[in-house]
């Protein structure tokens, strides 16, 4: 069976030109177009070598919400989202156990491809990291190495806009992506990740190296990706995961040398007005440790 | 500790609801005894006090907008908050109402009275003092299972509200005191009563800053399960 052929059995094939018309003219889940996913993560754990970093973690992250995902520095939340395009497996010695389900299909299922995963499941980074080519490129490039056969022009132009972006660059797109300030270098790059059209947008503390006015831009772009998009963003800023997201996420380790675990997870409102678990509580309140 | 600082603050803030809620208490004890003594002096004693609890109430309302502008409150820290914010202005409308009280009583000294309806005025009184006290009593001591139980003793200051204002309305034959008296005592029943509120309103609050919900759906929550153990 060609890897094609496996593709499309596991559901992870490209996304065809009509489903990409179809979500740019949707809604999301609603107005007719292809609807976006969300995903269920079922009993994850995830381990370095004989380390075992996260246990047992089990979600519903919701199509077209934000989800944000808090807790203290190497509790598993960097881990649990690089577990969900399969780019943890990168680090050597590392992996993964557990069901990790995009709408029906569970990415770690054999034959899966994480070249795929990763498309659809995109990741923004920390640290804003352009490619060395201009603004254009930057955006265009993702998408010309998957095959993309429509207008490139209204591609950029699109993903640029998506991404709170294009009215700051559109005069110097074919300028260098590094010239640009670390905000508009941050919106770069979730421009780029939009330009594959995927799915599911990881973000890991992308605004943490940000001043606040650029910090204010990338969550204003969180308001309206999720509209389109399915969002995970870890933070250490809780006002941030109180302003931005749907579903708050608490990871937290009960003792050192102890994996990870979620200790928590319900609507926002919730987790930052009357959590259940006293650890949450002591976190958001900053009484931890 | 994290935030010493700012639990030290929070510290500070409960402690001025707690000398204020005090200060209260205690007009209403010198508003309650002035009615059973019909102590004109003992009322006019108390006019002025309204614009004391005012002012401490303005200052307590500016400190929570501070703590919130700069701590970034959540969870239970911004209930804490809320629930001062709540109590402070139950206090202070407590205190607003026991002087309107001890000035129709100074004003009303030397009218002639219906003994019945003064009789229903003054257990009333006391009643609604001793709601708001044990209201006041939850919010100190956290006690939430006291705060359930705040409802029914209000019932019996709405039983007095109802005798008292038949009272009024229906006076005994040539024996119904002055009519500025009696109109007079129309309002301090009304008065009364919403002391008594306030209580019932404080220890409202106080389940909320434990548990995060609302007397009202605790208390759905509460019949839920106790129909549903039958």
């Amino acid at each position: 069976m060609d890897t094609e052929k496996i593709r499309e059995e596991q559901g992870l094939s490209e996304v065809s030109g009509d489903q990409r018309e179809a979500r740019r003219g949707g809604d999301g889940a609603s107005a007719g177009g292809a609807p976006t996913l969300g995903m269920k993560i079922e009993g994850l754990s995830a381990f370095y070598g004989s380390f075992e970093a996260l246990k047992d973690v089990s979600i519903d992250i919701q199509a077209n919400k934000v989800t944000a995902l808090i807790g203290p520095s190497g509790c598993g939340k960097s881990t649990f989202i690089r577990c969900l395009n399969r780019m943890h497996e990168v680090v050597p010695g590392a992996r993964a156990e557990g069901r990790v389900m995009l709408g029906d299909r569970d990415i770690y299922a054999r034959g899966s491809d994480p070249v795929v995963i990763r498309r659809r499941v995109g990741m923004v980074f920390q640290k804003p990291n352009p490619f060395s080519k201009s603004v254009y490129e930057n955006v265009a490039w993702g998408a010309r190495i998957n095959g993309y056969k429509g207008d490139m022009d209204e591609l950029v132009e699109r993903s640029l806009k998506h991404a709170a972006l294009w009215e700051e660059v559109k005069d110097r797109l074919r300028e260098s992506g590094h010239g640009l300030s670390g905000g508009q270098q941050q919106r770069l790059c979730i421009a780029r990740t939009l330009a594959v059209e995927p799915e599911v947008i990881l973000m890991d503390e992308p605004a943490s190296a940000l001043d606040p006015v650029s910090t204010q831009k990338i969550e204003d772009t969180m308001e309206q990706l999720k509209q389109e998009y399915t969002v995970v963003i870890v933070t250490h800023n809780m006002q941030q995961a109180a302003r931005i997201s749907d579903f708050t996420g608490f990871f937290f380790i009960e003792n050192m040398g102890d994996p990870g675990r979620l200790w928590e997870f319900d609507e926002t409102e919730k987790m930052f007005s009357n959590p259940e678990r006293k650890e949450t509580e002591d976190y958001v309140t900053g009484r931890f440790g | 500790m994290p935030r010493e600082t700012f639990q030290q603050e929070l510290d500070g803030l409960i402690e001025d609801v707690y000398e204020l809620g005090a200060e209260v208490e205690a007009s209403l004890q010198k508003m309650v005894k002035a009615m059973e003594g019909r102590d004109a002096e003992a009322a006019r004693a108390e006019l002025g006090v309204d614009l004391r609890y005012k002012a401490r109430g303005m200052d307590i309302e500016r400190e929570c907008m501070i703590l919130q502008a700069r701590q970034a409150p959540v969870a239970r820290d911004l209930r804490l908050l809320y629930t001062v914010q709540s109590v402070t202005n139950h206090l202070v409308r407590s205190g607003t109402l026991s002087e309107h009280i001890c000035q129709a009583i100074a004003e009303t000294a030397d009218c002639e009275r219906e003994e019945d309806l003064e009789t229903a005025l003054v257990e009333m009184a006391r009643t609604a003092r001793n709601v708001f006290d044990e209201g006041l009593e939850v919010f100190r001591g956290h006690d939430i299972e006291a705060a359930r139980d705040l409802q029914a003793k209000d019932d019996k200051v709405d039983l007095l509200y109802s005798e008292a204002m038949n009272l009024i309305a229906n006076p005994s034959e040539g024996g119904g005191g002055d009519p500025e008296w009696r109109m007079r005592a129309a309002l301090m029943v009304h008065y009364l009563e919403r002391i008594s509120d306030h209580g019932v309103d404080i220890g409202g609050s106080t389940v909320f800053l434990v548990t995060g919900q609302r007397i009202e759906d605790a208390m759905q929550q509460y019949l839920d399960r106790e129909s549903g153990e039958e």
